[in-house]
């Protein structure tokens, strides 16, 4: 720790603002219904280390607890993964309502997620109640259902603690849960509910109104509505309308109906069948109801992905999709006309917009009802739904994956321009309802976002954000358009590659390391900067922060390694891969802590920065990989060295101290490139370490590194030493990794380069051709893996291997 | 016939139902399967002086951790068999099994025991890799090119025997359902309950109230055979050891747990304990082939067993040949002209497992079990094994 530590002048430290995670103790939680959401709910719950009962019915044969077992076992094999490692299914207790419900005292948080039937729902609220808690909190995750009809199904003594809970599917990767509070919820309840979902679970909270479908089911299945009508309207095909609402206008690439197959035709015509039962004053009421040849599509069990086909459907390796003119599915196509992509690569939103209303291409046409038919309702119902516009435009974001919300697209687009536009075309009976806009949106406003908060309709006012104490942990929030900009920090030293910056308000003396490179990657320029900024800390600060919103750092600039081996400079490029090194190895034993902030990807070169910090917090959505091979290339930044040396600290506790058995799994992982799926796997591949932090809010990301590098720093941090005597698996090792290889190969799994480009892997791994149990210095493995990796550098196949990752962003397999 | 002093003859003959890999003796260790049937094969006769046991030779393939420590010494001690019987434990992968019968008989034939045991034991399961519990392959095999097939997969082999055979997927499914077919057919009527010694699984597992439970479960019946196993089913597996290639997992011997034993005493012991011999050891042999078609071993064995045996192979009755892999068994078949209907009447390896060096012994087991149920006289064990050999022995009923 530097001397400096004792002049620390007010401001400099950590701040006093509270910021705390939530007070909400919640020990295990309850998970009712075993089903596709509830089961995944669970899972969460189990990655976040929350203990959980799963219940459903008692099986009618055989085991009672049956119908949960089978669902975790399901959740297994679910892609995309519920779990983030499978081994925490075993937090997971299976249960049944026939005879454990005793269970349910333990728990401090029960969900409830069974079919949406509102009889179904009061009667397992009737049975379960006695054992439910004075102070636990029930929560359901109906998806349209009254939350006050189901609150009076609870007892009197259980209602202030009864609220709504609506997760989105699969809940561990969609950011949004609508919290949905009764008449009778205790507010503070509700707010620590918030907090604890938000930090534990790593959700982001939209409040709603206890209306049909809360907010983003409620927005994003009229969406679909009006996509389909004016499909239908236009004679549209599936797959250009597909085309025209993926990620052209900022939505998922499974776009309309390619995402209501993934959801289930069935699933869909429920919500939309709610909307029809439960909404009969509202304007849009006549458009509730699915289209006949959804429901023809039902009636034959075509219900999407579940049944292998709906709206697309699989014909051996093409995709076909259904022509209802033809009343048969045909090849899917789905192209865009030239005009239209040509507006909207149109990067001035105002204009795009004003275009795609101009233009008389049906494509264009649709674009622009659809768009104008979401404003027209938002703006009608955004008093019913939504205490605010943020909260309408971050459901959207969180729960349906839109780049924009409807709002702030509206906002853009120009408020008054749009405006107009919207109330012509309802003068006109172009759009599907006459019902005008509100008077709010004609009160000479530019839009409903600003820097003072965000349109209430109910309050004829701007709201700020939530105030909430978990908030504090958000440094820098998402942002919806109009937002005002948090503190950028000030800047310590920067160069072309990274900048070098603190936060003062929150801790002035540690430096946070950002990156400036497209997608992170690591070139020349960072490498100088990630030297100089661990000087500048020894020098100057307590410690540094590695943080810049995902990804962490997708590896080597590979454009600066092609331009260097077209022009020869070979000596050129081992000095930088030294430099790497060097800067690996200064991350390591930097004289302050050093944290890697890690979400997203971090990949080959980052991630031998993140295995080389003093700490890593990642993010649990953190995908980390040494994945040189797929470029023929091995990790040379320090990679295979710091996978020795775990081997030789793992091997130094067995009995025998046998290096090979722990080189073994590391060697698998680098040959086959394996990147984790979650930061819990990233500790089972030896990535990161068990006292590693993870964290499940990415937003909170650099909060808790800027704390673990204070803490580290005051407990008097020391770097570890660099190793001089490191036993290595040497020419054995690297012979019994032959032998795997050698197998592959006949076997035609692999190619011959790839046999090369492994087994430079394994020489590194090993330590070089020496004795098996040789000790070797830190240095000595850093060499191996240099001249390895230089070597291969000059070779033409793995040449072409990086020509082609740069020109395809897919690996070659020569 | 080669040169001998006495003959040796199989008096008694046992083994374990054989456990799928982490099946039903996946907490049974192989030690005490050793021990079980080392006691049962004695107690099948009667008044033996155990003192009188010259060796006890044991075959496995991996004798390392819990099959390790000389396990046939470890298995004579825990059998309750006096301290003055010795044990060897013995390893040619594959045959290890019969080849401790062969090493048994041939201290009697040059009359230097009366009575000799001969067994295998092998768990599977306890092997983290198949290649035993530390694989370290030395660097000089990838020195030169044709010490490559060293360091080949078995299952590798047999795609590349496949290959050179043309062995067919078709015809290899065919072979592996037909087996199956024929190991259910014998167990549906009971052909294995006289060479089987039921095995009592104790599992010991967290019980209520702190104390471990203890559930005892009677094995008795082989767990490998798929009585469902239909060209069908077997066509729907990937390839497992080449990407284009043939060999899957339902077309292989499975990996399996399991002992067996077979007690050998020599003419005057015979005649001392005046016990019916169940059959005559006749001949042994083994011999070398290229590793990387290591499946072909008995093609070269076989034809010089059956000759130090001074029979052709029109008069063996009874083929146990181990089927490693559909693939290589087939081969041995074709190029040796064997009759299918002989070969393996109750089924083979991809059917009832091939708890790799107790293979041996335990088929061993199921032949003198046919001796005594049909009209059969000669018999013989052949198997491949890997590094490239083969081994054959023959028998002949008494």
């Amino acid at each position: 720790m530097s001397s400096a530590v004792h002049d620390k002048g007010p401001g400099d430290g950590p701040s006093q603002k509270e910021t705390h995670v939530s007070r909400l103790i919640i020990r295990k939680v309850a998970v009712l219904g075993a089903g596709v959401m509830g089961a995944q709910i669970a899972a969460h719950c189990a990655n976040a280390g929350v203990p959980v009962v799963l219940f459903d019915l008692p099986a009618k044969e055989g085991d009672p607890n049956g119908i949960a077992r089978k669902a975790v076992e399901g959740l297994k094999k679910l892609e995309p993964a519920p779990l983030a490692t499978k081994d925490r299914a075993q937090f997971i207790d299976v249960a049944n309502y026939g005879s454990d419900l005793e269970l349910l005292h333990g728990c401090d948080l029960i969900i409830e997620a069974i079919a949406e039937k509102m009889e179904w729902k009061l009667d397992l609220y009737a049975k379960v109640a006695p054992y439910v808690r004075a102070d636990a909190i029930f929560a359901s995750n109906t998806s349209g259902l009254s939350i006050e009809t189901l609150s009076e199904g609870m007892p009197l003594a259980l209602r202030s603690r009864f609220c709504g809970i609506h997760f989105f599917n699969p809940p561990r990767y969609m950011a949004l849960v609508e919290l949905i509070a009764t008449g009778t919820t205790d507010p503070a309840t509700l707010d620590a509910l918030e907090g604890w979902l938000t930090t534990r679970l790593g959700k982001s909270i939209v409040r709603a109104k206890d209306t049909p479908n809360f907010v983003a089911n409620r927005v994003g299945v009229f969406s679909i509505l009006a996509v389909m009508y004016h499909t239908a309207r236009l004679g549209l095909g599936f797959d250009e309308v597909d085309a025209l609402t993926g990620p052209l206008i900022g939505r998922p690439k499974s776009a309309t109906y390619r995402t209501a197959d993934v959801v289930g035709l069935d699933t869909l015509a429920h919500v939309i069948g709610t909307m029809q039962a439960t909404l009969p004053d509202d304007p849009w009421h006549a458009f509730y109801k699915s289209p006949d040849w959804l429901s023809a599509l039902i009636a034959k069990g075509a219900l999407g992905q579940k049944t292998k086909g709906g709206i697309f459907r699989k014909d051996g390796k093409a995709i076909v999709v259904l022509d209802l003119a033809k009343q048969d599915y045909r090849p899917s196509a789905g192209e865009v006309a030239p005009e239209v992509a040509a507006i909207l690569k149109n990067r001035n939103p105002v204009e795009k917009f004003a275009q795609l209303r101009a233009s008389g291409h049906p494509q264009a046409q649709f674009l622009w009802a659809i768009f104008r038919d979401v404003f027209h309702y938002c703006a009608f119902h955004l008093a019913d739904i939504a205490d605010n516009a943020r909260d309408v435009d971050f459901a959207m974001r969180w729960g349906f994956g839109w780049a924009q919300g409807p709002f702030e697209t509206w906002q853009a687009a120009g408020w008054q321009a749009v405006a107009e536009a919207v109330k012509a075309d309802i003068e006109a009976g172009a759009a599907m309802i006459a019902a005008p806009l509100p008077a709010w949106v004609f009160d000479g406003r530019q839009g409903v976002h600003e820097a003072a908060g965000s349109w209430s309709a109910t309050d004829a006012a701007l709201k700020p954000r939530s105030m909430l104490p978990v908030y504090g942990r958000q440094l820098f929030p998402e942002q919806v358009l109009g937002e005002a900009a948090p503190d950028a920090g000030q800047t310590l030293w920067e160069n072309e590659g990274v900048r070098l910056w603190n936060l003062p308000a929150k801790d002035a003396r540690i430096g946070i390391l950002s990156f400036k490179s497209k997608m992170h990657s690591i070139g020349d320029e960072v490498l100088d900067g990630v030297l100089e900024a661990v000087a500048r800390a020894e020098r100057d600060l307590d410690g540094l922060v590695i943080w810049h919103e995902a990804p962490f750092a997708v590896g080597a600039n590979l454009q600066q390694v092609v331009e260097a081996c077209k022009a020869g400079q070979f000596d050129m490029l081992e000095k930088t891969v030294a430099k790497f090194q060097r800067a690996s190895m200064a991350l390591k034993h930097a004289m302050v802590p050093t944290v890697a902030a890690v979400q997203g990807m971090a990949l080959g070169g980052g991630c031998e920065f993140t295995m080389h910090a003093t700490h890593r917090v990642l993010a649990l959505e953190s995908y980390v990989g040494l994945v040189e091979a797929g470029v023929g290339l091995i990790p040379a930044g320090g990679g295979c060295k710091e996978f020795a040396l775990q081997a030789a600290s793992l091997a130094s506790r067995t009995a025998g101290g046998d290096v090979f058995p722990f080189i073994q799994n590391m060697f698998q992982t680098i040959a086959m490139a394996t990147v984790s799926k979650s930061a819990l796997q990233a500790v089972e591949l030896g990535f990161a370490k068990a006292s590693d932090d993870i964290v499940f809010n990415a937003r909170e990301l650099l909060h808790v590194a800027l704390h673990r590098a204070r803490a580290l720093a005051e407990s008097g941090y020391q770097p570890p030493l660099i190793q001089r005597a490191i036993p290595v698996a040497g020419r054995n090792g690297i012979a019994t990794c032959e032998m795997m290889l050698i197998n592959m190969r006949e076997g035609g799994f692999i190619s011959a380069w790839d046999y090369r480009v492994a087994k430079a892997a394994a020489t590194a791994l090993c330590g070089g051709e020496v004795d098996t149990n040789a000790r070797v210095s830190e240095a000595w493995i850093l060499d191996v893996e240099r001249a390895q990796f230089v070597d291969l550098l000059k070779t033409e196949k793995t040449q072409q291997r990086i020509v082609h990752m740069l020109e395809t962003g897919k690996p070659l397999r020569n | 016939m080669s040169k001998q002093i006495q003959d040796a003859y199989i008096v008694a003959a046992t083994r374990t139902p054989v456990a799928k890999r982490n099946g039903m003796f996946r907490n049974v260790r192989p030690d005490d399967m050793l021990a079980h049937v080392l006691r049962a094969v004695v107690d099948q006769v009667p008044g033996l002086d155990a003192n009188e046991i010259g060796d006890v030779v044991v075959g496995c393939a991996m004798p390392e951790a819990e099959q390790g420590m000389n396990v046939a010494r470890i298995g004579v001690l825990l059998a309750g068999l006096p301290n003055t019987v010795p044990g060897i434990t013995i390893n040619r992968f594959c045959s290890s099994g019969l080849q401790a019968v062969a090493d048994a008989a041939a201290r009697i034939r040059l009359g230097e025991a009366d009575v000799m045991i001969a067994a295998g034991t092998e768990s599977m399961t306890v092997m983290p890799q198949i290649m035993g519990n530390k694989v370290s392959l030395n660097p000089a095999i990838f020195a030169k090119d044709e010490n490559l097939g060293i360091a080949f997969g078995m299952g590798l082999t047999a795609e590349k025997v496949a290959q050179q055979w043309q062995i067919g997927r078709d015809e290899q499914d065919a072979f592996a359902v037909q087996s199956n077919q024929r190991a259910a057919v014998a167990i549906a009527a009971g052909a294995f309950r006289d060479e089987i010694t039921p095995y009592t699984v104790r599992a010991h597992v967290p019980g209520e109230g702190g104390a471990v439970r203890v559930v005892e479960r009677i094995c008795d019946t082989d767990e490998g055979p798929r009585a469902d196993a239909s060209l069908q089913s077997l066509g729907k597996l990937r390839p497992v050891f080449a990407a284009r290639g043939s060999v899957t997992a339902g077309n292989s011997s499975q990996m399996s747990d399991g002992a067996g034993a077979v007690l050998l005493m020599s003419e005057a012991a015979v005649k001392r304990y005046g016990v019916t011999p169940i059959a005559r050891f006749c001949s042994y042999s083994v011999a070398g082939v290229p590793p990387e078609i290591m499946g072909i071993g008995p093609i070269e064995a076989i034809p010089r067993a059956l000759k130090a045996a001074g029979i052709g192979k029109g008069d063996l009755d009874w083929i146990e040949l181990n089927e490693a892999f559909a693939a290589q068994a087939l081969a041995v078949m074709k190029q040796l002209d064997l009759d299918p209907a002989k070969v393996n009447p109750q089924g083979g390896a991809i059917a009832l497992g091939h708890p790799l060096g107790a293979t041996g012994a335990i088929r061993a087991a199921t032949l003198m079990s046919a001796f005594r149920r049909t009209q059969a006289r000669y018999g013989m064990i052949s198997m491949c094994i890997g590094t490239g050999m083969g081994a054959a022995g023959v028998f002949e009923k008494i």
